[in-house]
C-alpha cells in the first residue's frame, strides 16, 4: 500500500495542527478572519437566533454541573438572555406566556421570586422554541432555579444560621 | 445523567456506548504513551487537554488539545488523536474523533455564541476527509467550522 493511501485510510488517527511560528499563526488568523467575516455577512437572523439559544442552553448546563458561590443572579440573567434572543420587546414574551409585563419585569430585575406557574410556562415555552434548535431538557429551568437557591442558601449560612439554629433542638435521643 | 448525550459505536456489534469527555489530570500525562496515542502528549500538559472515555471506564480512547483564541472568537485544535486500536479499518469504536470535535464545538458556542469558530490544520492529503465528514470550510490550509455548520455538528453528535 502506498503511503498516501495509508494516510487516507487512517485519516482519523490524529491531527497535529500546532502552529510552528508566530508568523504562521498571524497569517492564518488574518486570512481566516477575512473569510469568516464574509461568511458571517450571509448569516440569517434565524441562524443567529439558533446559535444564541444553543449558547444559552450550554451555559445553563454548565452552570448546574457544579456549585457556584457568588452573588450573581443566574436564573434571571439566563431568563433575560432567553427572552432577548427571541423577542425584540420583553412585553411580547410576557403576552405570549400570559403574565403581566410588570410581573415579568420584577422577576427579571430580582424584585420578586418567580411563581411555580411562571417556571412551568417558561418550561413549555422553551420546549416549543428549542424544538427546532437542539435537544432541550424540560427540567433545565427548574434545575437552574433550584441550583441557585441551594448555592445561595449554603453560601449564606453565616447570615441565616445563627437565628434559625436557636429554634432547633433534638428532643429524642439518637 | 442527561448532560452528556454523546455516544460511540462498537463497530463489531453496533452497540452504542455513552461517553464522557473530561479534562486530563496532570498526573495522567505520563500514562499517555506515544505508542498508543501517536503524539508526545506530555508536552501538552500546560495546554487545555480533554480525554474521551466510555462512562464507567477509565480507559482513554481519544484525546484533544485546544487553544482558546478569544480575540478571534475561535478555538484552535492543536492535537487530536484516537487510541491505536481505534485507528483505520480494524478500529473497535467509531465516532471518537467526531465526538471530540463536537465537544470542542460546544465549548466554542458556549463561549462565543453566533461568532463561534473551531479551526484545525490537517495534512493536505486528509483535509478533504474533514471537509466531507464535518462540513468544514477551507481557507488556505486551515479548516474551520462556524455557524450554521457548527450547530449541525453539535446536534449530530450530542443527542439521545
Amino acid at each position: 500500500m502506498t503511503e498516501n493511501k495509508k494516510n487516507i485510510m487512517d485519516v482519523e488517527y490524529g491531527i497535529d495542527s500546532r502552529y510552528k511560528s508566530n508568523k504562521e499563526r498571524e497569517s492564518d488568523a488574518t486570512a481566516l478572519m477575512e473569510a469568516r467575516l464574509m461568511r458571517m455577512k450571509n448569516l440569517s437572523k434565524d441562524q443567529i437566533t439558533k446559535a444564541k439559544l444553543l449558547q444559552l442552553k450550554l451555559k445553563m448546563e454548565e452552570y448546574i454541573k457544579i456549585p457556584v458561590y457568588d452573588n450573581h443572579n443566574y436564573f434571571s440573567d439566563f431568563l433575560k438572555l432567553y427572552i432577548d434572543s427571541i423577542y425584540s420587546k420583553r412585553s411580547t414574551f410576557a403576552k405570549d406566556i400570559d403574565v403581566a409585563p410588570v410581573s415579568l419585569s420584577q422577576v427579571i430585575n430580582n424584585h420578586r421570586e418567580p411563581k411555580e406557574e411562571f417556571i412551568m410556562k417558561l418550561m413549555i415555552h422553551s420546549e416549543k422554541v428549542y424544538k427546532n434548535v437542539c435537544e432541550f431538557h424540560k427540567i433545565t429551568w427548574y434545575q437552574v432555579y433550584f441550583h441557585e437557591k441551594i448555592c445561595d442558601t449554603m453560601s449564606n449560612q453565616e447570615q441565616w444560621r445563627p437565628e434559625i439554629e436557636k429554634h432547633i433542638r433534638i428532643s429524642e435521643a439518637i | 445523567m442527561y448532560l452528556c448525550r454523546m455516544k460511540i459505536i462498537d463497530i463489531s456489534t453496533g452497540e452504542k456506548h455513552s461517553v464522557e469527555i473530561l479534562p486530563v489530570e496532570i498526573d495522567e500525562f505520563k500514562t499517555l504513551r506515544k505508542d498508543r496515542y501517536f503524539f508526545d502528549w506530555k508536552i501538552e500538559k500546560n495546554q487545555e487537554v480533554y480525554k474521551l472515555q466510555i462512562k464507567g471506564s477509565s480507559d482513554i480512547l481519544g484525546l484533544v488539545s485546544i487553544e482558546r483564541i478569544s480575540q478571534e472568537w475561535r478555538i484552535h485544535i492543536r492535537l487530536l488523536t484516537v487510541s491505536k486500536e481505534n485507528k483505520g479499518n480494524e478500529k473497535k469504536y467509531d465516532k471518537i474523533a467526531g465526538n471530540l470535535i463536537a465537544y470542542v464545538a460546544k465549548i466554542a458556542i458556549r463561549e462565543y455564541g453566533e461568532l463561534a469558530c473551531v479551526s484545525l490544520r490537517p495534512k493536505s492529503q486528509i483535509a478533504q476527509h474533514y471537509i466531507d465528514r464535518y462540513n468544514m470550510n477551507i481557507t488556505g490550509i486551515t479548516l474551520s467550522i462556524e455557524v450554521p455548520g457548527i450547530i449541525n455538528l453539535i446536534n449530530f453528535y450530542d443527542n439521545d
